[in-house]
């Protein structure tokens, strides 16, 4: 009967009252069929662009392309893919030649490309849903596959949701400058997380991820180069790195809309420590103003601070230690970054992203001072432009 | 852009309409007529206001002897007792002869309780005897009355009937009551404006629809105001009384006789009932409440909690 | 650092929230709510700034895999 078939098209409720309704109508001679409002919206499609220039040292641009597709509720699949173009020159040798520490650049310019891509799968159970996921990423010197799976559950008529998930990453690290580093580096994670909702008008999430990573740390293209007034031959130690490193990351994200305002308020802190002696705060607050349905502006202003890992040093000492490294990515500083952030919501169905930051980072901003000597002044901006349509 | 061809109407007391997408206008009329023959029949047969209709002989017989009836009667009979479980009793299908106390006309006062008490003796589907082909109203002068479905079963069978004439981009409206048959060819839905319950030229929010049915349940249909209380239409009969909580209740549903009972049903069991229940449905809606707040649901139908991100690249 | 855990773990474990009944959920559904609220793409692009020039990496989202960064 016409009625039976176009009920199952749409997916009978599980139960409650619409179950016993729909069932009694089943028996009578007419239609049922799923209510579906616009031209159902079953995913998105988009693209993504990121150009990034510091003081003339590295420039990256980057296409993203990404999906997303949802089937009846029940089925939700994302596919990414990214490409990484980086060219410029990036520091690779700490000396003190001139009497205080300073990166020099050598002169080899870098023209890498990266490529990237994921896949994610997830599956909706009534209150619990499981994803899987996976990611590649390639460049000249170096290969990455990861691969997670990550489980959700919604209590309390979805006020609370609870969250786990673990995930490994292999990588192989090698370099353009010798062809015969080819070492690995494995890495597990563990995710688990709360979400609550505190009130219509806000909720908040507190995610707490651990990570082991065995292998090979050290950045082949760094070394650090050390003169000692009293001896005639310098000391040139490449950048070496432990062989293990524990890394702990706790984010609580904090949302609360204000209507009569018509914004919302977006606060992020996220805790790091690690067992190389780095810990970090990061701390991001955001506005998101609409104006009408269509636009929405979103400053923001975020705050960095870490402290240098155990082995950082722009020096090498004597006696010569084990680990040593003086990228100054692990060194003392604190950074701010503000941005801003304007979404156009177009009548097509197009939504427009455009995001401008600018990224400074420098000794003096690192939290209660202390900020390594020789650490080199970031300045930074960033554009991101990104479109996307549903369908 | 092809438009639409749109077929008017006047069935039970209300000008309708058709709109179809059809090759030529001979097919478009051929198809409207087709939905319009259908609507005809429901009235006809299940019309409070038509003595041959089965209602009316139901009634008729109220106090005697037991009334066979069809199977399509039956199982009307059997979605509206669906209703009056799921609705906890407010939903009942015998609950008409209240409007023998209540005049919705400019002027008419709110009845006293002894009006209403002898009619309240008369209400209550439980009392109803029935077997699969028979039912019959123990107490006379106790009625049934289709007014709470029978235009939305109208609905439902006009656009089956809109379907099997081979129509693929259709609405059928029976003012206000609507189901569509697919979105406009192309795949763009039907905009559907939701009455406003306070202003007669102006629509609430306008709805996109690609299928499915649409039904609104107002207190500004029939409503009489009395010291400055509106009492409406849509009456409790536990009490006899106007229900309360809300101006009006529009429910996106997989038929128009679902929609009905669906809105229907949240307007009788009042503001903070009624809200749950819509909730408990999980379909889409918009409700009007009382104190003039929209809660709109087809903005946010889906139900979402910020959640714990999932693994990304 | 204990204080804050303690002081989240109670707000969050000992109801100090106020109900919110399913009908009031629909500020909670607007996009800017959500913890992700950058789209996609934008998202994407965010996470090739910052942790390239950091040393601290993640806290959202595991399964990512690692970078050259160099």
């Amino acid at each position: 009967m016409a009625a039976t078939d176009d009920a199952r098209e749409g997916g009978a409720p599980r139960c409650g009252p619409l179950a016993a309704l729909t069932q009694a109508a089943l028996a009578l001679p007419i239609l049922l069929v799923s209510p579906k409002a616009g031209a159902a919206h079953v995913g998105e499609v988009g693209f993504a662009t990121l150009g990034y220039k510091e003081r003339g040292l590295i420039k990256v641009t980057e296409p993203v392309l990404w999906g997303k597709l949802q089937l009846d509720d029940v089925w939700e699949f994302e596919a990414s893919g990214a490409l990484d173009i980086v060219t410029g020159a990036s520091p690779e040798l700490l000396t003190n030649l001139s009497g205080k520490p300073v990166q020099s650049i050598t002169g080899a310019s870098i023209n890498d490309r990266r490529t990237t891509s994921d896949l994610s799968a997830k599956r909706r159970f009534g209150d619990f849903s499981l994803s899987v996921s996976r990611t590649v990423s390639n460049e000249e010197d170096y290969h990455s596959h990861a691969y997670s799976v990550h489980g959700e559950v919604d209590l309390d008529q979805k006020r609370t949701t609870l969250a786990v998930g673990i995930g490994r990453s292999n990588d192989r690290v090698g370099s353009s400058i010798d062809p015969a580093l080819n070492e690995p580096r494995d890495t597990r994670e563990y995710l688990a997380g709360i979400t609550q909702v505190l009130s219509p008008l806000a909720v908040v999430e507190s995610t707490i991820t651990l990570s082991r990573g065995e292998g090979y740390y050290n950045d082949p293209y760094k070394s650090t180069l050390t003169f000692y007034p009293d001896q005639v031959l310098p000391i040139l130690m490449p950048d070496t790195r432990p062989g293990h490193r524990n890394e702990l990351a706790w984010l609580t994200r904090y949302r609360r809309h204000f209507p009569e305002a018509n914004a919302t308020l977006q606060a992020d802190y996220r805790y790091f420590r690690d067992d190389w002696g780095i810990r970090a705060h990061t701390l991001e607050l955001a506005w998101q103003q609409d104006f009408g349905q269509r636009w929405s502006v979103r400053p923001a202003l975020r705050y960095y601070t870490q402290s240098a890992a155990d082995f950082y040093s722009p020096l090498v000492p004597l006696p010569q230690p084990r680990v040593l490294s003086s990228d100054q990515r692990l060194g003392a500083f604190g950074g701010l970054s503000p941005s801003l952030r304007v979404i156009a919501r177009l009548e097509n169905g197009f939504t427009i992203e455009g995001t401008a930051g600018y990224v400074h980072d420098a000794a003096s901003l690192r939290l209660g001072g202390g900020g390594s000597e020789a650490f080199s002044t970031l300045r930074a901006i960033y554009g991101i432009i990104s479109v996307s349509h549903p369908f | 852009m092809r438009a639409p061809h749109l077929v008017a109407f006047r069935a039970m007391a209300a000008v309708n309409e058709i709109q179809v997408y059809a090759s030529d206008p001979a097919e478009a009329r051929a198809m409207a007529a087709a939905a319009i023959a259908e609507v005809r029949r429901v009235e006809a047969k299940y019309s409070r206001y038509q003595p041959q209709s089965v209602v009316s002989r139901i009634n008729a017989a109220a106090g005697s002897a037991p009334v066979a009836i069809d199977e399509e009667t039956a199982k009307l009979l059997d979605y509206a007792e669906a209703c009056y479980r799921q609705s906890r009793g407010r939903f009942d299908p015998t609950s008409g002869v209240l409007r023998r106390a209540w005049r919705f006309e400019p002027g008419a006062a709110a009845p006293s309780a002894n009006e209403l008490d002898p009619l309240l003796a008369k209400i209550g589907w439980h009392r109803v005897e029935r077997t699969a082909r028979t039912i019959r109203l123990p107490i006379a002068g106790m009625e049934i009355d289709f007014g709470g479905f029978g235009k939305e079963y109208a609905v439902d069978r006009a656009a089956l009937a809109l379907r099997e004439a081979g129509a693929q981009s259709a609405i059928v409206n029976l003012a206000g009551d609507l189901a569509a048959i697919g979105p406009q060819p192309g795949g763009s839905p039907w905009r559907i404006g939701v009455r406003h319950p306070r202003r007669d030229d102006a629509a609430i929010a306008t709805i996109p629809v690609s299928s499915g049915a649409i039904a609104t349940s107002g207190d500004y249909e029939r409503f009489v105001e009395v010291d400055g209380v509106r009492h409406c239409h849509v009456l409790d009969p536990r009490t006899g009384r106007s229900a309360r909580g809300f101006q009006s209740v529009t429910v996106h549903a997989p038929s128009c006789l679902v929609a009905g009972s669906a809105s229907t049903i949240a307007m009788l069991m009042g503001r903070d009932a009624g809200l749950e229940w819509l909730e408990s449905l999980s379909l889409p809606y918009l409700a009007v409440l009382e104190d003039g707040l929209v809660v709109d649901r087809f903005r946010e139908s889906r139900f979402c909690v910020s959640k714990v991100s999932t693994a990304e690249g | 650092m204990r204080i804050a855990a303690a002081v989240l773990a109670a707000a969050v474990l000992a109801g100090a929230c106020t109900p919110v009944a399913p009908y009031q959920r629909g500020y909670l559904a607007r996009p800017d709510m959500a913890m992700e609220p950058a789209g996609a793409g934008t998202a994407k692009a965010l996470e090739k700034i910052y942790p390239a020039k950091e040393a601290a990496r993640g806290g959202a989202s595991i399964g990512g895999g690692g970078c050259g960064c160099n």
